[in-house]
């Protein structure tokens, strides 16, 4: 009787293994073996034509002493930095205020509009923005001329483009991120709202005391998802403003693509790669400890 | 609620403007795009009287400039992508959750970590394993690496709250282990499937960077491609241009209308459960 049953749990684990089994080799392809593969380029000079040769550190030191590199580390961070708490607050604030204030069918048609641009292709997006950010005839500088602003050079000038890509993808993600804060709010339980409700507190007492610490899992998942993918910044940069003027809103992402698919300096892009690598798991493993000693 | 008394509020009455507001701001460029999709203008200054409302530029791009074929692409890579990636998702989340596989939950956490890898790290060698396979400009490298550890995941935290007992059932009646999984398990994961499959389809639908480097064909172009170069060129005639963003937003556009709570739904079970 004992043996059957183990036979049977067998053959089960085994269905179980086939049936892992096609997710598993994608995800050992693209993912842990391209990263070792990736590491392996990062210390070679492969140019696509020649066999790889072994360089040692000569890319990482390169990259070190490239002010190019420099400057969209710079970028990067700041980016993140911008965009993360920006559009962390605003959909929460919007969350927050349709879940409480707005709980009709104008809330939630509000809430549907507001979630549109996330649907939209970045590529899209910004060639609909580029038109919009136009100096001469733009219509954001017919609108500001409207008040009596002279025209501004928006995509021209270093830290206006900077700015431009910022709010591009604010407005792309605001709402993805409204939707998930909504759920969270939705889910905050009635009890306990009702009860600070009879001890006298107020809709701002009861946002901070209540609304906000329920919704910390929520908010962590938000910011860890908001820095994910702000360091992995691509498309908006290379449609909206190639990077530039100058190198002011070049990233690394975009850098590593232009060094490897424009340059053909495999083995360089590669060690751009993993620093890139090396700072997102580094962010993410001091977030951690962060919200784990807080809790 | 406590107290039904709706109470005029002047912070109340000032934050649903507020919201109204940035609502407006959301879908404005969007308006102002398929407005300008509808005229044939080379400078900016747009008129009234500019506004058409005729299909020519919608005509020019989808039989004229190639994005037919571009079109075509994106509609083949965004369907076969959200039928392999739910097929590979859904057997993997039954076997983590369902089955007594030695090591699951250790390989799973590896699953999850991989989500947090930006997609540039992966991109040189993903490119350099697709040249050498000679999958360079086919369907295939488009669609494979789709499937990855976000459906496991959001279809596996769904699988959660599926009863055994159905599972149980057909294995009793003697059930072969495939047809349990087409049969059974599948549509009882269903909201889940549709909820990936929107996904899937809109982010494969969008997806720019590794379409650029991997089909380099114009034959094997995706639509934002074609519109990216459009978009480059010197000589812009903003209505064609406009035409052919609002092109590639129509179909997302479309689902999103119709299945709209699936959206949402979605959303939720990918983020808040977890």
């Amino acid at each position: 009787m004992k043996k059957s049953k183990l036979t049977r749990d067998g053959r089960q684990a085994i269905y179980g293994m086939l049936y892992i089994l096609p997710s598993f080799l994608i995800i050992m392809v693209f993912c842990i073996i391209s990263i070792a593969l990736a590491a392996y380029f990062s210390f070679t000079n492969y140019n696509l034509y020649n066999a790889p040769e072994f360089v040692g550190l000569n890319n990482y030191v390169n990259v070190f002493k490239s002010g190019t590199f420099y400057a969209a580390l710079t970028n990067t961070v700041k980016y993140v930095i911008v965009v993360v708490p920006l559009q962390t607050i605003l959909a929460l604030l919007l969350a927050v205020f349709i879940a409480e204030k707005m709980r009709n069918r104008y809330g939630s048609f509000l809430r549907s509009v507001i979630f549109i641009p996330f649907i939209v292709s970045s590529i899209a997006a910004s060639a609909v923005w580029k038109v919009i950010f136009k100096t001469k005839g733009g219509i954001l500088n017919v609108a500001l001329g409207l008040f009596g602003i002279d025209e501004v050079n928006w995509l021209g000038a270093k830290t206006l483009a900077f700015v431009c890509v910022c709010i591009v993808t604010i407005w792309k993600n605001v709402g993805y991120y409204m939707v998930i804060y909504y759920a969270g709010v939705m889910g905050i339980s009635l009890e306990q709202k009702e009860a600070a409700i009879v001890d006298g507190a107020n809709a701002w007492q009861r946002f901070w005391r209540i609304t906000l610490p329920s919704l910390k899992p929520i908010t962590y998942m938000i910011i860890t998802l908001g820095v994910i993918s702000s360091f992995q910044i691509f498309d908006i940069v290379y449609q909206l403003t190639g990077g530039g003027p100058g190198t002011s809103t070049i990233t690394l992402a975009y850098m590593v693509y232009t060094y490897a698919f424009s340059n053909q300096k495999l083995g360089y892009a590669s060690a751009i790669a993993m620093v890139l690598l090396v700072i997102v798991l580094l962010i993410h493993w001091i977030q951690n400890a962060f919200f784990k000693e807080k809790e | 609620m406590v107290g039904k008394t709706k109470r005029f509020s002047l912070a109340g009455a000032g934050g649903s403007i507020l919201v109204t507001f940035f609502a407006l701001l959301c879908v404005a460029p969007l308006v102002y795009m398929v407005l300008m999709s509808f005229t044939q203008l080379r400078t900016l200054y747009i008129r009234l009287e500019d506004i058409t409302f005729n299909l020519q530029n919608y005509y020019i791009i989808i039989f004229k400039n190639s994005f037919g074929r571009a079109l075509l692409n994106s509609i083949i890579v965004a369907v076969l992508s959200c039928v392999w990636t739910d097929l590979v998702c859904a057997m993997a989340a039954y076997g983590f959750e369902k089955k007594p596989v030695p090591g699951k939950e250790k390989l799973f956490k590896v699953y999850l970590a991989t989500m947090m890898i930006p997609s540039q790290v992966t991109l040189i060698p993903l490119f350099l394993i697709m040249r050498q396979i000679g999958w360079l400009n086919s369907y295939a490298a488009l669609v494979v690496p789709m499937a990855g550890a976000f459906g496991c995941f959001m279809l596996r935290q769904f699988m959660k709250n599926v009863d055994d007992v159905f599972i149980e059932a057909a294995q009793i009646d003697g059930c072969p282990e495939p047809l349990i999984f087409l049969r059974v398990v599948l549509p009882l994961v269903q909201p889940a499937l549709i909820s990936l499959t929107i996904f899937t389809f809109v982010s494969a639908w969008n997806s720019f960077i590794w379409p650029l480097v991997v089909n380099t064909n114009t034959q094997m172009y995706t639509f934002p491609i074609a519109l990216s170069l459009l978009d480059s060129q010197h000589d812009t005639n903003y209505g064609l241009t406009m035409a052919a963003a609002a092109a590639s937003f129509v179909i997302p556009f479309a689902m999103y209308v119709g299945m709209q709570e699936q959206f949402v739904e979605g959303i939720a079970l990918g983020g808040v459960k977890g």
